[in-house]
Formats: structure tokens, sequence, C-alpha cells
């Protein structure tokens, strides 16, 4: 640790997605893990607590402060309680990272009625929701920073139709929430996450396409969890108090090359 | 610390962000090469930091400057992990008022100028095994904005295109190259305009977080594609604008 105070001294913050899937760190573990190594309170949100509740062995283990509570993002009732449980345990909400997130490919054509609206709900309304809830208390304690988990999906064809459309409109909502709470001092960022590798998209994974999605882009390492952590520590903490609105990726440089050249269309289907 | 054992040269180091910088990047454990036109300030700035912090002459258009800078770097400090191009100039307007010598002139010093670093530094990086390049660009390399000037825009929209060029060229060596957006940010670059308070009003009109930047609020962004923590990031563009163009 350098010769400074933690990033997140004295701040309290909400992971929704705070659990991982499966064995491994996804995107909201790392970020509970990281925001709680940097000083923060943190309330550890999941659909299933269990899968909290290894995320907060871990922090515990590192002598951080975190506990968890079971909710379902996509109702808002759980969503208020989830702020005002964070309100009675800690006093002060200053930090939302929105992680929850489903998978859905497949055309138009091809996905169902059901799935549709239950990616969308999942992937989209939950951030309104969670957000809705929390608002009011992180501008009661003066401002605060929230955290959207897009993807690159969101900013190009992906051969997920179903995910990409909610993930744009993760990228839509934060622009717009962004300029809606500036005057709340609530910064609002995305984050667009490329291949990388996750608890989430493991069990569709073997070993050849794990390496044929770490070459897809240019850096031709493989991504964790971990690399989306650090991204959401930066935009979470006060070094950037001056950054809203933005997306950033965070894709070992796949939108930065012509898709042509390295997520080949005709192997859409692998992903 | 996270930069523990990397080396860095920043150019236009002497004062602004640049030169918030290389204080931040000394106290992160980082050695800081400083280059800069500006000798006086330069020298004064590497006594004020101190540590293994060393100021350079450079002037980014030329192309024996940096070589200079560079070899400063592996000679002092035995290797080159991080450039920051962050030197550059301000201009203001129309296309019909500005000359070919004005054009040339930004155009040389902010876009020629990152081409010509990026060319020295490389070679060193892929000794050291890798590397992170920044590329201070800007909100206006973005969007249009009438009261700047054509050949700002333009540079700093060459400064966006050219850091993803770099950096799919050079990703395979583990060379990371990422470029920064500031919005209106207090430094010496911006004073003149700043000082006419009814500009001032308009520029913080447009920004939803209500203020100008400051040079650390930039250098936080920089630190953070200078270190290993965004080992998973490059050719991505850092906005640090206060909101502007998310509007």
């Amino acid at each position: 640790m350098a010769d400074r105070p933690p990033r997140l001294e004295g701040k309290v913050a909400i992971v929704t997605g705070a659990g991982s899937s499966g064995e491994g760190v996804g995107n909201g573990k790392a970020a509970s893990i990281l925001f709680a190594r940097e000083g923060a309170k943190v309330l550890l949100v999941d659909f299933q607590e269990d899968r909290a509740r290894e995320t907060l062995d871990i922090i515990q283990e590192e002598g951080g402060v975190a506990s968890t509570l079971q909710g379902d993002m996509t109702k808002i009732d759980d969503c208020e309680r989830m702020a005002q449980t964070a309100m009675e345990r800690y006093g002060r909400v200053d930090i939302l990272d929105n992680n929850v997130g489903i998978s859905q490919r497949g055309t138009v054509v091809e996905v169902s009625e059901e799935d549709w609206d239950k990616v969308m709900t999942v992937n989209l309304k939950t951030i309104m929701l969670a957000s809705k809830a929390t608002i009011p208390h992180i501008i009661a304690g003066g401002g605060g920073a929230i955290i959207n988990i897009a993807s690159i999906a969101g900013l190009r064809a992906h051969s997920s139709t179903p995910y990409t459309t909610s993930k744009a409109g993760v990228i839509g909502l934060t622009f717009s929430m962004a300029a809606d709470h500036a005057a709340d001092n609530i910064r609002v960022n995305a984050i667009a996450p490329g291949l990388v590798y996750t608890p989430m998209v493991a069990p569709r994974m073997n070993d050849d396409l794990r390496q044929f999605r770490a070459d897809a882009a240019p850096l031709k390492t493989e991504g964790t969890g971990w690399d989306v952590g650090y991204a959401a520590l930066f935009l979470a903490s006060d070094e950037a108090r001056w950054v809203t609105g933005i997306c950033l990726p965070v894709d070992a440089g796949l939108t930065s090359v012509h898709p042509g050249t390295f997520t080949p269309m005709n192997q859409q289907t692998r992903y | 610390m996270r930069l523990e054992g990397k080396v860095a040269l920043i150019s236009g180091g002497s004062r602004g962000m640049g030169a918030f910088e290389a204080e931040l990047f000394l106290k992160e454990g980082a050695k800081v090469v400083v280059g800069d036109v500006r000798e006086e300030e330069g020298r004064a700035l590497v006594d004020k930091i101190g540590g293994d912090s060393v100021f350079v002459r450079l002037d980014v258009t030329s192309e024996l400057d940096w070589a200079a800078a560079v070899n400063e770097a592996v000679d002092r400090y035995g290797r080159l992990d991080i450039l920051v191009n962050n030197a550059g100039i301000s201009a203001r307007g129309s296309i019909e008022e500005t000359t070919v010598a004005e054009w040339d002139q930004v155009m040389d010093i902010n876009a020629k100028g990152v081409f010509l670093g990026t060319r020295q530094a490389i070679p060193e990086m892929r000794k050291a095994g890798g590397g992170s390049i920044v590329n201070i660009s800007s909100q206006l390399g973005l969007v249009g904005m009438s009261e700047s000037s054509p050949q700002y825009q333009a540079s700093k929209g060459a400064v966006r295109i050219f850091t993803k060029s770099a950096a799919v060229q050079y990703a395979a060596e583990g060379i990371r190259v990422n470029s920064v957006h500031p919005g209106p940010i207090v430094t010496p670059m911006t004073e003149a305009r700043r000082s006419d308070a009814a500009v001032q009003e308009v520029m913080i009109s447009r920004i939803p977080l209500g203020r100008y930047g400051e040079s650390e609020d930039v250098a936080y962004g920089v630190l953070y594609l200078a270190s290993d923590e965004s080992s998973f990031v490059t050719g991505s563009e850092l906005v640090i604008d206060g909101g502007w163009t998310a509007q």
C-alpha cells in the first residue's frame, strides 16, 4: 500500500450482483473485494445470498467490512429495502455498482417474447430500480457515484441481439442519468467489458473457446472480473470526481479495430 | 504502490496537467523523466518534487529531442514503461481566419509530436516487455465547439484515432495505448480564455458537474491507464469532462 489513504476511505458502497454464479471471480465480486480493500463498507446484494456470502468470506479474511443481503433487483420493494439496509447498517450510501446481468443469445426471430422481456428486465430495469431507490440516499449524503456494467455488446453486433439491446440501453441510461443527476453531485458512468472470462460465461466455455475469445482482441490476453473491478474502483473513487456520463471499454482493444478483423462473423455462433 | 518499479516519460511535464502527473507518478513509485521546452519551469519542478525525477529539454516536434529524452530514461533509470504524450498548445479562430502556418504549428506539436514520441518509445517498451502510452487528446477531439479552432480540433481528433492505430499495431507486444479526453481544465494553457468572465460562464453552463476540471482530475485518469490496473484496457477513450459530451 502506498503512503496514502485508502481510495474509498469512509465511503459506503452497494454492489448488486455481488456474488458469482459459479467458481471464480465475476465483475461484482471483484469490485466488492477491491472496494473493501480500499476502505469502503460494502453491502453485498445478490438474488442468491449464499453467493454473496462467498464474497463476504473473502472480504472478512482480508479484514474488510461488508455484509450480505438477499435481494431481487427486479422488484422495487427489494431495491428500497436494499437502500434502507445500507442506511441502517452503515449510515450513508456513496456508491452503487450495478452488476446484475444475464446472457441471452439469438436473433429477433429466434428469441421468445418471454426471454426478451426477461433480459431487458434483468439487465436494464434492475439498474433503473436500484438507482431509483438509492439516489435519494446518495443525495442526502452530498453526492456519490453510480457504476453500471454495460458491455461492448452494447456498442456493436455481438450475435446476442437481446443482450446487445439491453446493454445498449444501459449505456443510454448511463448518459441520461449522468445529465439528470450531475446537479446532485452524482456521477454516473458505464463500463463496457469485452470478452472477459467470468463465472457468468464459464458454463458455455471450453478451452478452445476461451483461447478463441482471448485471441479475438488485439492484446490477446484473457480478461477477468478483476479488470472490470479495477475500472469500477477508479470510477467509484474521488479520483474520478470530474468523470461522468462516460462508457469505458475494458476490452483489450476489441472495439478499436474493424470488427471483421478480430470477430469474424462466421465464428459468431461460437460466442 | 501503483507504479512501483516503472519508468515514465511525460512530455509537456513542466506545468499544468503534466506537472501534476509527474508528482503523482512519483508518489506511486515511478521514476519520472519530465520533458518540456520550458526549461526553467521544468528544472524547478524536478527540484520541488525530488526523488527519482529528472528534467530533459524536449521539443516534441524534434525527433532528436525525443531520442534524447528516451535515452535519458533508459540511461538513468534502465528502462521505459510509460509515455504520457501530454504536450500541446491551444488555438482559436475560424477556418477562414486560420493561416497555413497556424495550422501547421498546432498539427506539428499536438499531432506529429505524439507520433514522434510513440515512434521513439516503442522500441524501448518492447525491450521492457510491454508498456503503456497515454495520449492526451481532448473533448474537442470528439465534438465540435465553435469557439475552438480547426487546427486544434483536427489535431486532437488525430490523436484520438492515432491512439487506436498504435493500440492495435502494438497490442500483441503488450504495449497498451489509450487516449484521455479532458474537458476545460484550469491550467496555464486555458488561462487566457478563463480570464474572460463571459466566456467562463458559457463554458461552465455546458458542464453538467458545474465547474472546470483541475489538473488532478485528469492526472488520476492518466495514472489508472498507466498502471497495471488497466492491463486489459487498450484503444479506449477515457473522457474526463464533467459530463460535457454525455449530453
